[in-house]
């Protein structure tokens, strides 16, 4: 009967009388130990034993009660500890959605300058499917970048002319250039590097990290993503609260989403003319309707609602404290530039995380959209980067400068990669690349990675991986790892299946990318 | 009869529907010993027959053989479990073999079933370590292939077998960090309800300590909640105080923190006379003096510190922050 090693397979009906909630079906583990939770504090230890909606289980209960009231862990506590000492407590993902083109970025080629306009052997393409948008092209030819490399920091690594801020952090990325997935179009793309899956409806990484370790500030939700406004606007996804959602997991895990502009949490202000005592007197009557009618009819989803309320109110006060920027030195301002006073741009958004990292918040996504040059690709990719590059260096800066790095992880990188081949016409200034889920480079900084390495290669062509191909699954099992989760071990029962971040096939965790 | 043919198709549960007739009929074979293996004896034979060269912890066996098969296979093959009837925890075990007899002929690896088992094409169902379990490094392989080639004996000495590849830097086992703290789990308890504040442990190893974390209620941390917690301040391996509302009086009762490594002070009221305090904390490997009043002086004193390795000082006086602040040690 331990929640931690639930091995009863059985169906309540096969439980002759004395089935307990641990041997239902169908019922998520993380609800069944919260429906217990309650249940065993109210039933057993308030005014008793009572018939309930589920099957007159408090009843049945009583017999186990004190085996399973010693397992219950409280609400909102972390589902187990890491299984070995973190590297990382924190995480900060800059999601840059539409894909940057991993050749005017990381992965440098110089040597296509020379081939520029010839035609992609076919062998390289190998009979790949192609998207709708190339496919129908009669000719593949070769777009060298147009953004020069250079050497930067003590590692000598080869950074992007795109990004002379990050160059001077660039001994501090570990530089990924072999990554791979298995989706050509962005919403399943960011689906499988936000949940592991193509599908909806799988928890998100914040969602897992919450589930397996719990909250360092309760006063603040565990993970919060954020959107970015973006400098200019061509071919942009939308995103959607399914990338940053719970799942099968209780709702508590779910990211809050902070806005931009003067309400960063929706209704979270009082109305005016209420004030904060009539609120928290309204939101006790609320709970109490809810705890009524959770003894009705004992649906776990509506203890998930009461904390969510209680989260709401403790963020009245935690959010305001959060979101003054006031305070604030001028040092602040130079590293990150004058757009970081502009609520919700991505500059906004990295200060934004960097206090959110301070309070103890573990995983913030940022999304930055627009990086999607099927054309004009050397005047949007400078855009893209011009909005982003001295924010992302701040970050990394100020989180190092205040002891924050060495258990921060910072992750940068869209969803796939760029074909090296030009989308529409080539000319000397000017060509777009279609999307490429064969390699991409995405880059990782503190939080136990290892400073000022790259890790992968990929062919003369930034086409195929030739060494160390590392799956979105890698990565996955990679972040656990440096929270000190096993990616195995980190799984939640479902639909008859122990689901994992990682889902069901090989995965593993790249040693070579840790400090 | 019904229940050993159970037995043997559950234990292949790996194998392809059209494979299992033909399985029956080969574990019929093995219980009738057709198929056993029965070289274990020989093996047997020629370990005892090898002089006695070492003993216990100098052999090549316990230095090197060993350890691959505790991190890779005991798991299965151990004392919790015995698939296919084969132990790997010991040397007397390994020999007795399993379901279909020994597993290592003395002196001809490429024949030996356990040899065969780890290199064979990782797809096959009969590769080992099985489930995808992490597969045995190259070098690994190695170490296996010189030891049965050499004999398969448990007493040759780790000097005698030549070529063996060198270990890879071995992680020295990991010193316990703190005493255990479930015996105290009462008192953490008592001090989290009292204080508002948590004791968290930093993982599920029970040596590796406490983490004493207050972002929930940073101002709820004063010196007084420091000097509560002097009953359980061995456990303690990293405070996270930013924010809290300590000051050196506070900093008195973490001297006596002998456990701590790693110290959050940012944004604190703590000035450079208490950092002298500090001076105990043999095992202290980063601080942070983040945004505080500390200056020079402060960090002069911290100098008497032997295992301090980190120290932030950004937004504080000290005058010697590196020109680059990304550069700050
Ligand atoms: C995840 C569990 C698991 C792990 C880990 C594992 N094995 Fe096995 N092993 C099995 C199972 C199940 C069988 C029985 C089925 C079979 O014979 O393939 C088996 C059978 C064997 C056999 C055949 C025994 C016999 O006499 O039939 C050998 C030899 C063996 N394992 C060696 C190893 C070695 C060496 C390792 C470590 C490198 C290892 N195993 C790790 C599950 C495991």
């Amino acid at each position: 009967m331990n929640p931690s090693s639930p091995d009863h397979h059985l169906c309540s009906d096969h439980c002759g009388e004395n089935p307990t909630v641990w041997d239902l079906p169908h019922v998520p583990l993380g609800l069944k130990r919260e429906w217990l939770d309650l249940e065993t504090r109210r039933h057993f230890l308030g005014q008793g034993v009572k018939a309930l909606g589920w099957a007159g289980l408090a009843t049945l209960l009583g017999r186990s009660a004190p085996k399973l009231l010693a397992n219950a862990p409280i609400l909102g506590a972390p589902t187990m500890l890491p299984h070995y000492a973190p590297k990382a407590k924190r995480a900060i993902y800059l999601f840059m959605a539409g894909s940057p083109s991993q050749i005017e970025t990381w992965d440098d080629k110089p040597a296509l300058a020379d081939l520029f306009d010839k035609d992609l052997p076919e062998s390289v393409r190998g009979g790949q499917t192609l998207t709708g948008m190339t496919a129908s092209q009669t000719r593949f030819p070769i777009a060298p970048s147009v953004y020069k490399f250079a050497r930067q920091g003590k590692a000598g690594r080869f950074v992007s002319e795109l990004f002379p801020y990050t160059a001077k952090v660039s001994d501090e990325l570990c530089v990924i250039k072999s990554l791979y997935t298995d989706a050509i179009n962005h919403e399943p793309a960011i689906l499988q590097l936000t949940t592991g899956n193509m599908f909806p409806g799988k928890p998100s990484i914040g969602s897992w990290l919450s589930y397996g370790l719990g909250a360092m500030n309760a006063e603040l939700p565990t993970f919060v993503v954020m959107t970015s406004k973006m400098p200019h606007r061509t071919n942009v996804q939308a995103l959607s609260n399914r990338l940053w959602s719970s799942g099968f997991l209780s709702p508590e895990h779910a990211a809050v989403a902070l806005r931009s502009g003067s309400d960063p949490v929706l209704y979270l202000n009082n109305p005016k003319g209420v004030s904060s005592d009539v609120r928290r007197a309204m939101i006790d009557g609320v709970n109490d309707l809810n705890r009524q009618l959770f003894e009705r009819v004992g649906d776990p989803e509506i203890n998930a609602r009461i904390s969510q309320y209680e989260m709401a109110f403790r963020m009245q006060t935690s959010v305001p404290e959060l979101t003054d920027f006031s305070k604030e030195p001028q040092s602040t301002w130079d590293l990150y530039g004058p757009k970081a006073k502009e609520p919700g741009t991505f500059a906004y958004n990295c200060l934004m995380a960097r206090r959110l990292a301070e309070r103890g918040v573990r995983f913030t996504q940022i999304f930055l959209r627009s990086w999607d040059q099927h054309s004009r690709l050397p005047t949007n990719i400078k855009l893209m980067a011009e909005d982003s590059d001295q924010p992302t260096y701040a970050l990394i800066t100020d989180l190092k400068r205040r002891g924050l790095l060495d258990d921060t992880v910072v992750i940068w990188g869209g969803e796939f990669g760029r074909t090296v081949y030009s989308q529409g016409t080539l000319t000397a200034d000017n060509y777009g690349r279609d999307h490429h889920p064969r390699c991409f480079s995405m880059w990782m900084a503190g939080g136990g990675v290892k400073p000022g390495i790259s890790f992968g290669e990929t062919d003369e062509f930034s086409y195929n991986i030739v060494k160390n191909p590392m799956h979105i699954r890698d990565l996955h099992a990679t972040i656990l790892h440096l929270f000190g989760l096993d990616h195995n071990k980190l799984s939640f029962k479902f639909q008859g299946l122990d689901q994992k971040l990682t889902g069901v096939l090989p995965s593993k965790v790249i040693n070579d990318l840790l400090a | 009869m019904t229940s050993w043919l159970n037995a043997s198709f559950s234990g292949l549960s790996r194998a392809a529907a059209g494979r299992q007739a033909v399985a029956v009929i080969v574990s019929v074979a093995r219980r009738h010993g057709d198929r056993r293996r029965p070289y274990a004896l020989f093996a047997l034979l020629a370990a005892g027959a090898l002089a006695v060269s070492a003993r216990g912890e100098d052999t090549f066996f316990a230095q090197r053989v060993a350890p691959i098969f505790e991190q890779k296979c005991v798991a299965c093959h151990g004392e919790k479990k015995q698939k296919g009837k084969l132990r790997l925890d010991s040397f007397a075990q390994l020999m007795r073999g399993g379901e279909g007899g020994g597993v290592v002929k003395a002196g001809a690896p490429k024949a030996s079933e356990l040899f065969i088992r780890v290199t064979m094409d990782p797809e096959d169902e009969d590769f080992m370590p099985a489930d995808s379990k992490p597969p045995l490094t190259p070098d690994e392989v190695k170490v296996l292939e010189l030891w049965i080639a050499a004999g398969a004996s448990e007493t040759t000495s780790l000097a005698a077998i030549k070529g063996a590849p060198a270990l890879a830097a071995r992680k020295a086992p990991v010193a316990a960090l703190a005493p255990d703290w479930h015996p105290r789990a009462a008192q953490i308890a008592q001090f989290e309800k009292s204080t508002g504040l948590r004791l968290v442990p930093r993982s599920a190893v029970p040596t590796d300590g406490l983490v004493l974390r207050t972002a929930s209620a940073p101002t709820r941390c004063d010196d007084a909640a420091l000097a509560q917690l002097a009953p359980l301040a061995d456990l303690v391996v990293e405070a996270e105080l930013a924010r809290t509302k300590i000051t050196d009086v506070g900093l008195v009762s973490l001297a006596t923190f002998s456990n701590l490594c790693a110290l959050d002070l940012t944004r604190t009221a703590v000035t450079s006379g208490g950092l002298g305090t500090l001076v105990p904390l043999q095992k202290l490997e980063s601080i942070n003096l983040t945004s505080t009043e500390v200056d020079d002086t402060g960090v002069a004193r911290l100098k008497q510190l032997p295992a301090l390795r980190k120290t932030w000082v950004f937004g504080t006086r000290v005058s010697t922050v590196a020109e680059d602040p990304a550069a700050a040690k």
